[in-house]
């Protein structure tokens, strides 16, 4: 049991209802400039101990070339009251920031000490600004697709028609392998889908209302083809107990239990 | 051959007699939309209009994590610290909400951001930068989650309406004292803390906000 003395629920407390606070002032920035959605929302310099706290917000595609601010903003501010705690915002653009990153890291420091990224939109987000705040949406060794049905996978007759048809689309599902044979003609892995931004990996429990699940139950053949061509047919599913798969994603579920695809390549559309 | 949105819709018992208990009684106007909603998805996915079972399904979705959400005002704010339900929000947003705040404990249902994107299919643009087949596979995926959203909310609500049971009670007690401890706990370490002359321990003591 933790020694009730280390748990310091008031200020546990203060830093949840802080965090919501900014949170609610983020919300009304990310429609501030109509032109230049909110891409970044950083609490940085993080004590929640202290009245007044650090915001930086990059915003995309703004014309600036400057960190603007500090501008100290109660937050209180929708009850119209200019009282503590406050925030200090910065703000600046995405593409300055990232150019900063490269050109003068130095002066970027105090905006990288002890931060929390409070709202992140990664389709705005540059990989360097990405990497600087440690904002990480994919596991490692993921490969992301698309199911494809026997029907759909039937119509094409080479893998250039089928990249012609879903190389452009954005993925819907994500692998990440956890076993792959020598001659690699077959694997197992892990099916992921993004949720809020991230790829995590689909529970046991969500695993039935996927088309790719229910298809293959009814025994119907079933096809993943992912991003640069390699496809496969699914052979297998199986839900087991693995904590040591917690290191292969970035959410690990409460059971530690994880459906496990079983794949095997196809090479072309005809071998099928 | 896949199956028929006809076929799937059979299996889909949520929404073919939708119950909405996690819709509160005061809700009486949402209620009502969401009944008709589903109805019609139903009956578009009889016909296996896909595209139409897509954008419906998109509504139902929407509709739906609007009043649970909003009916859920009071749990967020006591897990986030705050907050105050926005109407004017999109369904990205409830999403967003529903995935954070209820992830836990509705481990079956977690919606994901494919799904944002399927009911977005009302856009041509977006249709068009899909794969050619989108219509086709996002009917089924999101009739399947919409169905299983409202047996899993169905669900939740039975739970959080249903009597303590005896084991409920004494939980709720355990945790009741437990609160209270950490609460006297935290009220020494300040006293400790503090340097009081006798007045001052007076006024802390009496003090209509202690504990």
């Amino acid at each position: 049991m933790a020694n009730l003395a280390q748990l310091d629920l008031g200020a546990r407390g203060r830093e949840v209802r802080l965090r919501a606070l900014l949170e609610d002032l983020i919300e009304y920035h990310k429609g501030v400039y109509p032109n230049g959605p909110l891409a970044l929302a950083v609490w940085f310099g993080k004590n929640p101990n202290h009245e007044d706290n650090s915001l930086l917000e990059l915003f995309s595609q703004i014309p600036v070339d400057r960190i603007a601010g500090p501008t100290r903003i109660s937050l209180h501010w929708k009850s119209g009251i200019n009282e503590l705690p406050f925030v200090n915002v910065y703000a600046s653009s995405v593409e300055f920031f990232s150019d900063q990153l490269h050109a003068n890291p130095a002066a970027l420091a105090a905006y990288l000490e002890n931060f929390e990224v409070l709202f992140f939109d990664k389709q705005r987000l540059t990989e360097s600004v990405l990497r600087s705040f440690n904002v990480v949406t994919e596991p490692l060794g993921l490969v992301k697709g698309w199911y494809l049905s026997s029907d759909e996978y039937a119509r094409f007759k080479s893998l250039r028609g089928l990249m012609s048809a879903y190389g452009h689309a954005k993925p819907a599902l994500g692998l990440v392998k956890t076993e792959e044979s020598s001659d690699f003609e077959n694997c197992r892995g892990l099916l992921h889908v993004e949720v809020n931004q991230r790829w995590l990996p689909i529970s046991p429990e969500a695993l039935s209302v996927y088309s790719f699940y229910n298809d293959f139950q009814d025994g119907r053949p079933g096809y993943l083809l992912f991003q640069g061509g390699s496809h496969y047919r699914i052979v297998k599913f199986e839900v087991k107990t693995a904590p040591d798969y917690s290191n292969r994603v970035l959410e690990k579920p409460r059971d530690d239990r994880y459906p496990e695809v079983y794949l095997r390549a196809v090479h072309s559309p005809e071998n099928a | 051959m896949t199956d028929t949105l006809k076929s799937i819709c059979e299996q889909c018992i949520h929404l073919k007699t939708p119950k909405l208990e996690f819709i509160p009684v005061g809700f009486a106007r949402h209620r009502q939309v969401i009944l008709r909603d589903p109805a019609e998805l139903v009956s578009a996915a009889t016909k296996n209009h896909e595209k139409t079972v897509v954008i419906l399904s998109g509504c139902v979705l929407e509709s739906v994590l609007f009043s649970f959400i909003q009916s859920q005002e009071a749990y967020i704010a006591s897990r986030r610290g705050n907050f105050t339900f926005n109407p004017d929000r999109s369904v990205d947003n409830f999403v967003s909400i529903f995935n954070r705040w209820f992830r836990d404990i509705l481990p079956g249902v977690v919606l994901p951001d494919l799904m944002v994107d399927y009911r977005d299919l009302v856009h041509i643009n977006r249709e068009l930068n899909a794969a050619e087949d989108i219509c086709e596979s996002a009917s089924r995926d999101m009739l399947r989650i919409v169905d299983r959203l409202l047996g899993e909310l169905n669900q939740f609500a039975d739970r959080s309406n249903a009597p303590p049971s005896q084991g409920q009670k004494i939980s709720d007690i355990g945790q009741r004292l437990w609160k209270g401890m950490v609460r006297l706990w935290n009220w020494v370490r300040t006293v400790s803390r503090m340097e009081l002359t006798s007045p001052d321990l007076w006024r802390i003591v009496v003090s209509p906000t202690f504990p």
